[in-house]
């Protein structure tokens, strides 16, 4: 049964706003995108009880809504990158693991160079922790089509990683 | 089997306090967005060139109530949840005048479309009170349609539902 009140979202805000914030600040790495989809997340939340449309409100769901809102924004940023013709590195040795310890900071500062629907794939997929099929359905491709892009995402990450590291 | 090094970039959810202006001014926004309940008058502006005698077309033959006349130049009139604004365009200091001196003008295509419960006796009302018709009664798509003018040349469309004809369910 979902709840369609919007004082439902009121009465938990200052205890869930962190949480979306907290969610949505370190994967997009930008104050003011942060604050942005924050307020889109909250405010669909809001469309989404009044239409009838949500399922209980908790902090949960409204971290899915924000997920949601973070992806339209990398996929919008990288239909402006595919116009710029950036996607245009090769993907030879996608198949090589790596075998070598990463380095944390330096693995999340060249996910920030990648173009907007790498960024996306990767970032479900590794920082959330969502299934290959969770991710395809949020990108809405199919599970192949994001096997695809995450393989290609994973290479595009390793040029980024090793050229960050060689700095 | 191997871990995949990519692991590393797992980023647990943890909270962050954004600043308090903009926490602020978003809970704002959510307690000020209207609730389904408070459902917005749908408005619609129509010029006319001649404000009595739009006020007495659309009140007397197309069951429109008047709200407010303030002005020689301004009426509000309502029809159910339809609030039609008439004013007369034009004149000093008139705010629809666009910055290069362009005045609007009545009449065009674009119209309001009424409900009406027997189409056929309202054009004869209008008929009989010698209304401009742009086409007289004809079928459309889940409807019966009339296109006439009021006393200005805008376009005002009747319409009498017919089977297939869809309305929207009340939530």
């Amino acid at each position: 049964m979902g709840t369609s009140d919007p004082g439902a979202l009121v009465a938990i805000y200052r205890w869930a706003l962190p949480q979306v914030y907290g969610y949505l600040l370190p994967r997009c790495g930008s104050v003011v995108v942060a604050e942005d989809l924050t307020a889109e997340a909250f405010m669909a939340a809001v469309a989404a009880m009044q239409q009838g449309a949500a399922p209980d409100v908790n902090v949960a769901w409204l971290i899915g809504v924000a997920r949601h809102k973070l992806v339209d924004h990398w996929r919008r940023q990288g239909r402006d990158e595919r116009s710029r013709a950036l996607m245009t590195q090769s993907d030879e040795g996608i198949e090589d693991p790596w075998d070598e310890e990463l380095d944390r900071v330096v693995l999340h500062a060249a996910l920030a160079e990648l173009n907007g629907f790498q960024r996306a794939a990767l970032t479900l997929r590794y920082l959330d922790g969502l299934r290959v099929t969770e991710v395809a359905e949020h990108l809405g491709r199919s599970v192949h089509a994001t096997e695809t892009l995450l393989t290609r995402s994973k290479a595009a990450l390793r040029r980024a990683y090793r050229r960050s590291h060689d700095d | 089997m191997t871990t995949d090094p990519l692991a590393a970039l797992r980023l647990p959810i943890v909270p962050i306090e954004p600043r308090p202006e903009f926490a602020d001014a978003l809970l704002r926004r959510i307690e000020a967005r209207p609730g389904p309940l408070d459902r917005q008058t749908a408005t619609i502006r129509y010029f006319v060139a001649d404000l009595d005698a739009s006020v007495d077309f659309y009140c007397r033959l197309l069951d429109f109530e008047e709200e407010l006349r303030p002005s020689p130049v301004f009426a509000m009139l309502y029809r159910g949840d339809l609030r039609l604004l008439l004013s007369v365009p034009g004149g000093a200091g008139a705010v629809h005048t666009l910055p290069d001196g362009t005045v609007p003008q009545p009449g065009g295509w674009n119209r309001m479309t009424l409900q009406v419960a027997d189409l056929v006796s309202t054009a004869d009302s209008l008929r009989r009170h010698q209304v401009v018709f742009r086409h007289d009664i004809e079928a459309g798509v889940g409807v019966r349609t009339l296109l006439v003018e009021d006393p200005s040349g805008n376009p005002v469309e009747l319409i009498e539902p017919t089977s297939g004809y869809h309305e929207r369910r009340n939530t």
